[in-house]
């Protein structure tokens, strides 16, 4: 039986909350299409929300990464504590990409625009999106403090009524390697923001509803009460899970005891390693986000994305911890150690739920980034992106190379060469990097760039297991996958520093596989013969 | 008879073959329906010409004309039951096809499925070449690779390959090469060329299009070589023309080559369809609108012409979800699916809102009111209830609806939610209208439109019921309804221009173009398109050629498909095709960047030539004498019953204007009249219902649901 409400039946609701969600998909799909950031649109590294007044989230477009889950309310509760709704006017747009109110990067740009209705503030249409360039070291593990990152924006009104702040866009623009294309993403932010607004004005005057809030409590209670009916179907108890990454010259160590009490999940840290004096530190909104998305693909993947769908979830993680940063820490790469988190729950989970989760995964998302000149001179510089193998599960195989936590392409070999200086020797599966079990875990890819610059370029990569304690852990027998490789010329290089790359070297980048699951022992005879007529298994298996 | 007086349409669906028979002197076409005999569809429709014809009357010599559609290479893609299909692609690269875009279509599903490649590790095989992105050769190809790869393809018993070298686009000669040994020691295996089925930028799709192809290819072949066989045996003389996706015609030697042209040739016609109807009423902006029984179409035209994408997606794992199949770079008419339609069924989903779709009772067991055992609620059964169908004269009285059962789910699934069951019976209604309007709404407005500025055109068995609540939704404030949806979309096949759409990549700033080679290229193109239009309709067909670029702004990765002007190109086209690029990415984004430098990514020429036989003109048909009202029933409009006049279409003559709410029969579906509209019967035998505006704008009128 489900709560008969009081103001809206399962019809009026249904009705309304469609019409929200086509709102932030119509939104979602402008600026995906006006964007320049290769990661926006390629990655979808962004979201379209819509919150009531008190900056509540009431729908979030799905197709945006994790990273972004419950961060955009987040974020306009910390606009409302600096810009009360006294002082905001129709026509303003707030603005921030502070690493701690916000994602935890300085790319990522939070806007959000007050919707009135008869002169009252009836809520926010927000957006995040990934910027083009925010200044600083090109995207880096090395820097030691926030401020190499690039230009910080505090909470600011970039808009006044209607009027965008010129001093803003004179900082902005002198802080950029590429004004043009990075105010042009501000613009489709904007654009965003406008027909989010025009949309929901429309609903409320078709609906006759005076304010957002009752529909609010509506829309957060049902999807509370189904996430915690959800949790419910774990057993209580504390789930406890570990693991290494590579880290910098040792691993660093995270440290979750999942709490399962009744209706709620809490996450809590404790006992992970220390902050870093390097790009790699995770502010504790993206740990949330993550936390907040994996426990939710394991138990609830059909509730939607709002405020309400989240409450039972609750994170803690000590202070100046590598998932709970502190200032002046830097973050550019947080998900270097922020893509352990789902994994790390899924292993947690394993116990409790052994059919409904996957082994490791060939994670976090790897790529190379470089920076050279042209021959006539001018820079060039760009972040090719690539992915590992997938965890097997009670169910299949891993899928080989399979983007995720995060869900990034690699851009195609033939754009690649069309425009940078480059020759690819190679992209392909990398065989037998995929844990052994009776499910195999997904192998990884290997890709090998010549360089054909005529002068040398810089290369920095993410990259991570790529040292075997930091493996892709494999479940219930299965074994972890292979580990990652970067190479120059032959010889195996430290991924989290600066390479010079001579004309005519070769980079390669080798990306890990996945756990397997189950006993390799119980492996079905006709997957073996597959796997060895389709040349996947490794040469000692073969 | 003169020979080329009748003129026939056969499209091949899941369940029926649908063909036509058309007497271009007297207007007159007549429609026969065959089961679909999918082991040898080829003898279904031989069958059903001949049952036609002999029906008709009509001697096979007096056939001019054959055109024709089928489902038959899309469901070999979905069922996998194409041949066993090899690949040769270029050293290194053997996976591009298996790893794709390394991205999941939904992000919280962890055992998502995802999309086999049509060919598996073993029979992907690699030779030693390599082409530079501008098409110069780094490494020559090397004979004796080729022929070890394709040695071990036919060992593997591969019926047919496809060759896919990176770069290829730039310059076909290695795949020429390779194709050349390959075919003179394997003459059996058939083979299929990147650079001549797909060749554009981007090697995923490339491959992936070109695979699909050599996927469906020997089931083409010899599909296509039986029909024209059997039509010759039956003594119709005329060619055998095939359908594009694209809405355009071309001869079968050209459909057998590259078959992957054809997956979408029905949805083609019934858009071509959709805009013949809707240009009788005056409309040449249409959302053409079909409801059956799993699934709603829409498809967009514009100024009479359906409009035309260049990327398509076959063997979907979730058939409504985009991403989560196959991509193709083909050409094809743009139509979104939705998994809403009469056997919908309704449900509450985990936090208590009613839902409607994607899950179908399909035909079997059907709605509940279909008595088959139908266990859930249904948009059928909603319309029952709600008094739009009446349960005697369902499907041309084929059928008897059972109103008790109807009651029954219905009754269950608002007892759940505490609604009546009167309300439930109006949800429903209303959340499938709400599911299709916002997949319609976002659609539109990604191509830069406003679905007010169209009109709606209504056909399938639920078109016509849900077509005014739809408009009304998305503010449209015309409707046309054509007589007997039923062949509307054979019909379409014979109003195809045959077609020649060709693309090449040349992936150059606009910005110091050698305006000498674009023209050049351009020419080629439109030489290779004219020799296809010859030879399918002769020499002397009227042409009309149309340059299309993919256009972006440095720094994008996404093009825009911009229409150009006439050429011939010099140094002075570059302003005008600046500006062209300029207006049609304000037309779809609303505002254009900052940034100046344009990239010319590829180029595309449509070549379309008309055949000389003069326009479709169907006659319309008769009215039946006899008094139009058949009688009267209690139609719920949003809260409120009203009683509703229910007239029979057949006997409504041209001019006479009925006002709402009223139902409109006809044998194989309903028209339903909201309150406040005002139909009208047009001589064209459309009938159009005009919304009062008011109710459009405002969406605040009696009948509004909410």
């Amino acid at each position: 039986m489900h709560d008969a409400p009081r103001a809206f039946d399962s019809v009026h609701l249904e009705l309304i909350w469609t019409r929200l969600v086509s709102i932030v998909d119509e939104a979602a799909a402008a600026l995906v299409r006006t964007s320049f950031s290769t990661i926006v649109r390629e990655s979808h590294d962004f979201a379209c929300v819509l919150t009531d007044a008190r900056g509540h989230s009431l729908v979030q477009a799905t197709d945006g990464v994790p990273s972004f889950l419950c961060t955009v309310p987040r974020t306009i509760g910390h606009f409302l504590r600096e810009f009360p709704p006294e002082t905001l006017e129709e026509g303003d747009v707030l603005i921030t990409n502070d690493i701690w109110l916000g994602t935890g990067h300085l790319p990522d740009i939070t806007v959000a625009k007050p919707i009135f209705l008869d002169g009252r503030l009836a809520g926010f249409a927000g957006s995040v999106a990934h910027a083009p360039d925010i200044g600083g070291r090109i995207r880096t593990a090395e820097s030691r403090e926030v401020f190499e990152e690039g230009l910080q924006i505090p909470v600011m009104k970039v808009v006044r009524r209607g009027v965008m702040d010129d001093t803003f866009l004179r900082f902005f623009r002198k802080n950029t390697r590429m004004p043009d294309q990075t105010l042009g993403d501000l613009q489709a932010q904007f654009t965003a923001l406008d027909l989010m607004e025009r949309r929901l004005r429309g609903v409320l005057a078709e609906h006759r509803l005076a304010s957002l809030e009752e529909l609010a409590d509506e829309i957060h209670g049902r999807s509370e009460r189904a996430t915690r009916a959800a949790i419910r179907a774990v057993p209580d108890g504390t789930y406890h899970a570990e693991v290494l990454t590579d880290g910098l010259e040792r691993p660093i160590r995270l440290k979750l005891a999942l709490r399962k009490q009744g209706d709620s999940i809490h996450a809590d840290y404790a006992g992970t390693d220390s902050q870093v004096p390097r790009g790699i530190n995770v502010c504790l909104a993206y740990t949330l986000a993550y936390t907040a998305f994996a426990v939710k693909a394991a138990l609830c993947p059909e509730v939607p994305n709002n405020e309400g769908a989240f409450r039972p979830i609750t994170v803690s993680a000590p202070q100046g911890c590598i998932l709970n940063s502190t200032p002046p820490a830097a973050g550019a790469n947080r998900a270097l150690t922020g893509h352990f988190i789902p994994p790390m729950i899924l292993q947690a989970l394993a116990s409790a739920l052994p059919d409904r989760v996957i082994a490791g995964t060939g994670s976090p998302l790897w790529s190379l980034n470089f920076a050279g000149t042209r021959p006539d001179g001018t820079p060039i510089a760009n972040q090719f992106f690539m992915n590992g193998g997938y965890g097997a599960s009670a169910g299949r195989d891993g899928p080989n190379v399979l983007s995720w936590p995060s869900n990034v392409s690699a851009a195609p070999v033939e754009m690649i060469e069309q425009g940078y200086p480059f020759r690819i020797r190679h992209r392909r599966l990398r065989r037998g990097t995929g844990g052994e079990g009776r499910h195999r875990g997904g192998t990884g890819q290997e890709w090998a760039f010549e360089s054909r610059s005529t002068t040398p370029v810089a290369v920095t990569f993410m990259a991570e297991r790529t040292k075997s304690e930091a493996a892709a852990p494999g479940l219930a027998g299965g074994r972890p996958g292979t580990p990652g490789a970067v190479l120059i010329d032959g010889v195996p290089v430290d991924p989290k520093r600066q390479h010079i790359l001579q004309p005519g070297s070769v980079v390669e980048l080798r990306t890990p596989g996945g756990g397997g699951h189950g006993d390799p022992g119980e492996r079905a005879q006709e997957r073996i013969t597959r796997d060895r007529e389709d040349g996947l298994l490794g040469e000692a298996q073969a | 008879m003169s020979a080329d007086r009748h003129a026939l349409a056969i499209d091949i669906g899941g369940t029926f073959t649908d063909i036509v028979l058309y007497d271009s002197r007297t207007g007159r076409f007549a429609a026969h329906k065959e089961l679909t005999t999918p082991a040898d569809p080829a003898w279904g429709v031989i069958t059903g010409i001949r049952r036609l014809l002999s029906r008709e009357s009509v001697e096979a010599a007096a056939v001019g004309r054959v055109v024709h559609a089928t489902t038959l290479f899309t469901n070999a893609l979905i069922e996998r039951r194409g041949a066993r299909t090899g690949l040769i692609t270029t050293e290194g690269f053997r996976d591009t096809l298996e790893i794709g875009h390394e991205r999941k279509y939904e992000l919280y599903d962890l055992h998502l499925p995802l999309p086999q490649p049509l060919v598996r590790r073993a029979r992907r095989l690699e030779a030693r070449e390599r082409l530079a992105p501008d098409g110069s050769v780094e490494v020559a190809l090397e004979p004796d690779s080729v022929l070890q790869a394709a040695d071990a393809l036919v060992s593997q018993g591969v019926e047919s390959a496809a060759i896919c070298f990176l770069h290829a686009y730039a310059n076909p000669s290695h795949e020429q090469e390779a194709a050349s040994l390959i075919a003179a020691r394997h003459p059996q295996l058939m083979l299929s060329l990147s650079s001549e089925v797909a060749p554009q930028i981007r090697e995923f799709e490339r491959s992936s299009t070109t695979v699909a192809n050599a996927y469906i290819k020997p089931l083409a072949e010899r599909y296509l070589n039986r029909l024209s066989e059997d039509l010759t045996a039956l003594r119709i003389k005329s060619p055998l023309f095939m359908m594009l996706s694209n809405g355009g015609l071309t001869h079968v030697d050209e459909a057998k080559r590259v078959p992957v042209q054809l997956l979408e040739s029905g949805p083609a016609a019934g858009a071509l369809s959709a805009a013949f109807f809707g240009a009788r009423s005056g409309e040449r902006d249409l959302l053409a609108f079909d409801l059956g029984g799993t699934t709603a179409k829409l498809a967009l035209v514009q100024d009479g012409e359906p409009h035309v994408v260049h990327r398509f997606e076959a063997g979907r794992e979730r058939r409504f979800t985009t991403g989560s199949g196959l991509p193709l770079t083909i050409s094809t008419v743009e139509l979104i699916e939705i998994g809403a339609g009469g056997g919908s069924i309704a449900a509450h989903d985990a936090l208590g809102l009613l839902k409607v779709g994607p899950r179908s009772a399909g035909s079997m067991p059907g709605p509940a009111c279909y008595g088959r055992g139908g266990a859930h609620p249904t948009v059928t059964d909603a319309n029952l209830l709600l008094g739009y169908l009446d349960p005697e004269t369902f499907a041309g009285g084929t059928m008897r609806l059972d109103t008790g059962a109807a009651e029954a789910t219905v009754g269950a699934l608002a007892g759940e939610a505490g609604l009546s069951a009167a309300r439930a019976a109006e949800g429903i209604h209303a959340v499938v209208n709400e599911t299709m309007s916002a997949a319609a709404r976002v659609h539109v407005a990604e191509q830069g439109h406003d679905a007010r500025d169209f009109a709606l055109l209504v056909t399938g068995g639920g078109g016509p019921l849900h077509g005014c609540e739809l408009a009304r939704r998305l503010g449209i404030s015309r409707v046309i309804c054509p007589p007997g949806a039923g062949v509307a979309s054979a019909l379409g096949l014979l109003l195809a221009p045959a077609r020649v759409d060709r693309v090449a990549t040349i992936s150059r700033p606009l910005a110091g173009m050698d305006w000498a080679a674009l023209e050049a290229s351009f020419s080629a193109m439109e030489q290779d398109a004219r020799t296809v239009i010859a030879a399918t309709l002769g020499a002397t067909a009227a042409l009309s050629i149309r340059r299309g670029a993919d256009l972006r702004f440095a720094g994008q990765g996404y093009e825009v498909v911009t229409d150009l002007p006439a050429g011939p190109y010099g140094p002075d086209s570059e302003d005008m095709i600046r500006a062209a690029f300029e207006r049609a990415y304000e037309l779809v984004f609303s505002r254009r960047p900052g940034v100046a430098t344009i990239e010319m990514i590829n180029i595309r020429v449509s070549v379309t030539g008309s055949a000389a036989e003069g326009a479709l003109d169907p006659e319309v048909p008769e009215t039946s004498l006899g008094e139009p009202r058949t009688g009267a029933r209690n139609a719920r409009f949003g809260s409120e019953e009203m009683d509703t006049p229910v007239l029979d279409r057949s006997r409504l003559p041209a001019g006479v204007e009925v006002p709402g709410p009223a139902v409109i029969e006809e044998a194989m579906s309903t028209l339903l009249v909201p309150p406040g509209a005002r139909a009208v019967v047009e001589a064209s035998g459309n009938i159009v219902i005009h919304l009062p505006l008011a109710v459009t704008r405002q969406g605040q009128h009696q009948h509004e649901v909410v």
